[in-house]
């Protein structure tokens, strides 16, 4: 349901990951809500209040939303989008195109249809749009995109990425993001910007959705009292959701929940539908049989139970932490891009842990 | 593109910062130069503790930060350490709250000024981040002061004004500001913090009777001596919620003159003259509300907006007052309570025993956004809808609507 209001708004989302973008996701939206206020608009920004920004590499999102002297920006805190609210996105590691997000939306759900995205990454467009147009549509896209190598200005990624995305949308001025800076006691970063936003090359995009657009979830009607097989049914809608409305669809009735809180399963051997983290990892472990002596300590360290008896690892609840490639007594257990994995590609564009702003806003 | 030229905007726009409410919150905390300030995380309140131990550490102002192993202790910390003649602020949210409960009703029949924040959170599926009220509205009976912030702006503000009533003689009554969660607490918006003027808003705290040896011996909070159990008491500290209505009005006239910002004490309205119908509610869904009614002005509908800055002591004559030619009243109601008149929400069934007293009594209809689930105009449009049409006929349907759930609303 598309609630206008929000529409009419300015938007700018922000992917990033928690700890190791918390800071530079602030960064950016705050930038960005600092010179929205330059420019003379009601600005406000925040973080998706349910992410855990405090976990390691867990998705998380930041906003900034502005009105301007005629539109009031009237609050709603952005849990599920109504509608296409976002004009700009912006995302700080690729590997998060490849999953949906932690709300088991696609990136572009929630977006107007020609928004802007901007990604930091080592790879070339076409395969950016490839990964796009596969896996986050939930709509015609007619918008334009802007690959960024962020890291090779600053350390602080957050400032090249916004030079990138002044130039590739007329929502912001590159003049009114130099005067938030300023503002903000960040002045020294004007440069930066101003140099990503001369090097950076958007181009036009027309991707189209296909049948992957939102369909009509088919859901078994609530009888007035739950039972298993219903619940059943919402879970397994919710956890194939592709969409924030699909996903709200799927969402029980009160009359098909068991009373006190109850979840039913998994029985042993089946999956937890609704609790996989296939989007918390950007790495994950590759076991070199060869190599390995059977020893179980990779077994018994891992903390999700993702590690099999027999080293085996289950992509379904692996989260990447990479502890069972530190105790493996040989070594031969290395950690891999999901890139490299998945499609043969590597990013380089990843920052470090070093490199991760030890700040904690929320 | 050629060199970028900066526009001058420190002269542009010289005071507004973009705050959380958290952040917004500890500011005020640093202006009242607060002593004793005692933690406990739990979201959303984690903010406030976060922002202030970052200023502590960067030598903005000096505090005792004392983090307590939980929010009972913490409470308890907050009230020693007042008791002794120290300016303290706590905090919390949710079940953390009513963990404290013990520590918070006696902080209040000891009369000791705490300002706490209440960063309103459900309680609790487990997990359950969500905004509800009623974390804050159990604590309605016991002689805390309790004040409901609307936006960031009005946190920090809300805060300074706490400790100039709270810490005034003839109050003496701890001081809960609540404020929504996530909706106010974690939204960075707008935030003027006060300049120089502020100097002298707020005296010294000085107890009359601290537990301090160089002031003389005293027992404070004993085992009360059987002789004294009865009414007497209770009345110490209904007196002094009396006569904090005074100390409000006059701290908000003094805190208006020092900023560029003029606040009503107890109500806020808006679109309220001529007006026909109108939403009641607190806190940061007030600017949608406001939104809603400006919307359906533009269409020859006669809404207007209430909003109560306190809960207490509650603005019973002013609503009676503000309410007087409506027809018809939405109450846009974050709280539940499972049983309750008419099966309504305590803050709707508050509402409804201050209009009784009215003279005219308008259909009042509660709506109730249980659970934490975020309503949006939408749900708020409609509401008015629900409640024009209940007007029109006479009688409404029903009293108590759930627009948010999923599923049949019996
Ligand atoms: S990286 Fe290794 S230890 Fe970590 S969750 Fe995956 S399998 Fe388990
Ligand atoms: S820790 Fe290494 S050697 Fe031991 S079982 Fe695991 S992969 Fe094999």
């Amino acid at each position: 349901m598309a609630i206008p209001e929000y529409e009419r708004l300015t938007w700018a989302v922000v992917h990033c990951r928690g700890v190791l973008h918390t800071a530079h996701g602030a960064n950016l939206v705050r930038t960005l809500a600092t010179a929205g206020m330059v420019a003379g608009k009601e600005s406000y920004y925040y973080m998706r209040y349910d992410d855990s920004p405090e976990r390691d590499n867990v998705p998380m999102i930041f906003y900034a939303v502005m009105g301007d002297p005629k539109v009031d920006v009237v609050l709603h805190e952005e849990v599920e989008p109504v509608g296409k609210l976002f004009d700009a996105v912006v995302v700080m590691d690729s590997s998060l195109l490849l999953h949906r997000t932690s709300q088991r939306a696609l990136i572009l759900d929630g977006t107007k249809e020609d928004a802007v995205l901007v990604v930091n990454t080592s790879l070339p467009p076409e395969r950016v749009l490839e990964i796009v147009g596969e896996r986050q549509l939930a709509h015609d896209w007619r918008g334009s995109l802007v690959n960024i190598r962020a890291r090779t200005y600053d350390p602080e990624i957050a400032y090249p990425l916004l030079g990138a995305l002044a130039k590739a949308w007329n929502g912001i001025r590159i003049e009114d993001i130099i005067g938030a800076l300023e503002l903000l006691g960040k002045g020294e970063k004007a440069s930066v910007v101003e140099e990503a936003y001369r090097d950076a090359e958007p181009i036009r995009v027309f991707l189209r959705a296909g049948e992957r657009a939102l369909g009509r979830l088919e859901l078994p009607e609530a009888r007035g009292w739950w039972d298993l097989e219903t619940y059943r049914a919402y879970q397994a809608a919710a956890a194939g959701a592709r969409t924030y409305e699909e996903r709200m669809m799927a969402m029980p009735r009160w009359e098909v929940l068991a009373p006190g809180l109850i979840e039913f399963g998994p029985t042993p051997g089946e999956k937890n539908i609704g609790f996989t983290t296939s989007f918390e990892r950007y790495l994950r472990p590759k076991v070199d049989k060869g190599k390995c002596t059977d020893c179980k300590l990779c077994y018994h360290y891992c903390p999700d139970g993702a590690m099999g008896f027999e080293a085996i690892v289950d992509l379904n609840y692996c989260t990447g932490c990479g502890i069972c490639a530190e105790v493996c007594p040989v070594k031969a257990i290395t950690m891999v891009g999901e890139w490299e994995a998945e499609k043969g590609l590597r990013e380089e564009e990843l920052l470090t842990i070093e490199e991760a702003l030890r700040e904690y806003m929320y | 593109m050629s060199a970028v030229t900066a526009r001058p905007v420190q002269t542009l726009i010289p005071k507004t910062k973009i705050w959380t409410g958290t952040r917004a919150i500890a500011e005020a905390v640093k202006i009242a130069d607060v002593d004793v300030i005692a933690a406990y995380p739990i979201r959303p309140y984690t903010g406030v503790m976060n922002e202030l131990a970052r200023m502590i550490s960067d030598g903005e102002f000096s505090a005792e930060i004392i983090v307590a192993d939980s929010e009972h202790s913490q409470f308890e910390i907050a009230k020693h350490a007042s008791a002794v003649g120290a300016r303290t602020f706590v905090g919390s949210s949710g079940v953390g709250l009513l963990y404290a409960a013990e520590a918070i009703t006696v902080t209040a029949l000891a009369q000791l000024p705490v300002v706490a924040l209440a960063g309103c959170r459900a309680l609790d599926d487990p997990g359950n981040f969500g905004m509800e009220w009623n974390d804050t509205l159990v604590f309605r009976d016991f002689g805390w002061l309790v004040s409901w912030a609307k936006d960031a702006q009005e946190a920090l503000d809300m805060t300074l004004v706490a400790y100039r009533v709270s810490e005034d003689r003839r109050v003496l009554l701890p001081h809960f500001v609540a404020v929504d969660g996530a909706a106010i607490t974690h939204i960075a918006s707008p935030v003027t913090p006060p300049d120089e003027r502020i100097e002298g808003f707020l005296p010294p705290y000085k107890p009359p009777y601290p537990l301090d040896p160089e002031y003389g011996p005293v027992t404070k909070a004993q085992h009360i001596a059987p002789s004294l159990i009865g009414p007497e008491q209770r009345k110490v500290v209904d007196a002094s919620m009396k006569r904090s209505r005074e100390v409000i009005e006059e701290a908000w006239r003094d805190f208006s003159r020092r900023v560029e910002r003029s606040y009503p004490p107890f109500l806020e309205s808006a679109y309220m003259d001529d007006a026909e119908l109108a939403i009641v509610t607190m806190g940061a869904y007030t600017k949608d509300a406001v939104y809603v009614a400006k919307k359906l002005r533009g269409r020859g509908e006669r809404v207007g907006v209430v909003r109560l800055r306190y809960w207490r002591p509650y603005p019973a004559q002013e609503l009676r007052e503000s309410l007087e030619d409506v027809k018809g009243i939405a109450v846009l109601d974050f709280s539940y309570s499972f049983g309750s008149p008419d099966m309504g929400g305590a803050f709707y069934n508050e509402l409804r025993a201050a209009l009784c007293e009215a003279s005219q009594k308008p259909l009042i209809l509660d709506f109730l956004f249980a659970g934490g689930r975020e309503p949006n105009v939408g749900h708020f449009e409609k509401a008015v809808e629900i409640t024009k049409r209940a007007v029109k006929r006479g009688r409404p349907d029903r009293l108590v609507y759930w627009l948010t759930l999923r599923g049949e609303d019996i």
